[in-house]
């Protein structure tokens, strides 16, 4: 593999989906980092020239570019059977989660992004229905692995999904969902803590 | 363990979800507490406040022995005395600073405590001592705990109670009053019901829940939203 790059933002859980990924799978990448809040950096022309519609994070492999979270960890998952399941069941209910996380999923982002930067939060908008309602699916889900005795998203051990999903979960104290309505979610918060490799960032406790 | 509101006891989760060495957060009609399990698998209640500056217990995290608040790192033993203050690691920290444990019980599967300072200890509830409980899950419905007790079909009064729902066998629920307008519901089944079984209580919670919001007017809908 040639080197790989990250244009990155700290702050940004998009980009913490994968250098968590990166961290578990033990590989290093160059970060750049792009300056979102407060320079707008995504929107200035050096920016996009790499990322064209302005998505972060933008990830080099083997000399090419990948723009998006989701793009970036399949990429990284690819010919990793344990993070990528081969068999096209199991392969189906990643892509149903990857999909999850890029569509009602991303109500949990703008509400983080609308409380945390955005000045008050927004009490019971819309949006933050969305945003209560996607957990409530992955609370759901998880309720049931574990009744069949599963601890993942899909399959018996972490898959990419569970990297994609995660951040969504573990920030959602930040525009003030609490983890003791989603006891699943907590516990599987902790299984993906436990992983060896497993990184912080901002707003996720590191207990050292 | 009496499932009435006698007491002052409250069910405020599934043993199953206090793990050993972990603390979780629960909140009692607006009161906030750190529920934490030591190493020997203990379960103890304190009120959520670090006593060192008032941050939040439960975002902490269980060491040697102890529940370690996030923030300084002070460390609290099982009696709630400070034991430890890693700015000062030679201080053997005064017996006044320490957090405040509640009454704390553990049976039927939950982990129960006692919010009020007279609380009487729990007494027996035949139906709830006849059977051995096995989890199923808990869900937080944003709808007032006595309009999900009447929706369960809960004897009045009561805040658990072992439910004769069906044929296939009985049903354990117990409501937490989290806040005006929201609960926690806890179901579990009595053993030794098949995997089947469990997943149809799982979805029944589901169901309890969308209605009981409806009636409510909450609805939380997932979708794709600007
Ligand atoms: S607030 Fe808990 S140690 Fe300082």
């Amino acid at each position: 593999m040639s080197e790989l790059v990250l244009h990155d933002d700290e702050l940004d859980e998009d980009c913490y989906r994968v250098r968590l990924f990166l961290s578990l799978l033990g590989l290093e990448a160059r970060r750049v980092a792009v300056d979102v809040v407060p320079g707008g950096a995504q929107d200035s022309p050096g920016f996009r020239a790499v990322s064209p519609a302005g998505l972060l994070p933008v990830l080099r492999i083997d000399g090419q570019m990948v723009c998006g979270a989701g793009g970036a960890l399949l990429a990284l998952a690819h010919g990793r059977p344990a993070w990528l399941p081969e068999v096209r069941a199991d392969f189906a209910r990643v892509a149903h989660w990857l999909q999850f996380a890029a569509g009602p999923l991303r109500a949990t982002l703008l509400m983080r992004r609308a409380c945390l930067f955005g000045g008050a939060g927004d009490g019971q908008s819309a949006r933050r229905r969305a945003a209560v309602g996607a957990l409530r699916i992955m609370e759901d889900h998880l309720v049931h692995r574990r009744l069949e005795g599963g601890a993942w998203f899909v399959g018996d051990g972490p898959t990419v999904a569970d990297i994609a999903l995660f951040p969504a979960a573990a920030l959602c104290r930040d525009w003030g969902e609490e983890y003791s309505a989603y006891p699943a979610l907590r516990r599987w918060v902790r299984a993906v803590r436990g992983l060896p490799g497993f990184v912080t960032m901002p707003g996720i406790p590191d207990y050292g | 363990m009496s499932g009435t509101c006698d007491g002052g006891w409250y069910p405020l989760m599934l043993s199953a979800d206090l793990e050993l060495g972990t603390v979780a957060g629960s909140t009692v009609l607006g009161r906030d507490l750190a529920v934490w399990r030591d190493g020997e698998g203990q379960a103890h209640v304190w009120d959520d406040r670090c006593p060192h500056r008032g941050m939040r217990l439960s975002l902490g995290f269980v060491r040697e022995g102890a529940l370690a608040c996030l923030y300084h790192g002070w460390r609290f033993g099982v009696d709630g005395r400070c034991v430890h203050i890693p700015a000062h690691p030679d201080l053997s920290p005064p017996g006044t600073i320490r957090a405040a444990p509640l009454p704390v019980a553990e049976c039927h599967g939950l982990v129960w405590a006692s919010v009020e300072e007279d609380g009487s200890l729990p007494e027996g509830d035949p139906a709830m001592d006849a059977a051995a409980w096995v989890p199923v899950r808990s869900l937080r419905i944003e709808a007032p705990w006595q309009d999900v007790a009447r929706a369960v079909g809960m004897p009045d009064g009561h805040r658990a109670a072992a439910l004769d729902r069906d044929v296939e066998g009985r049903v354990l629920a117990a409501l937490l009053p989290v806040r005006e307008g929201a609960c926690m519901l806890h179901l579990l089944a009595a053993a030794s019901a098949g995997v089947e079984r469990l997943h149809d209580l799982a979805d029944w919670g589901q169901d309890v829940r969308a209605r009981a919001e409806e009636r409510a007017g909450q609805v939380f809908l997932a979708g794709v939203v600007a």
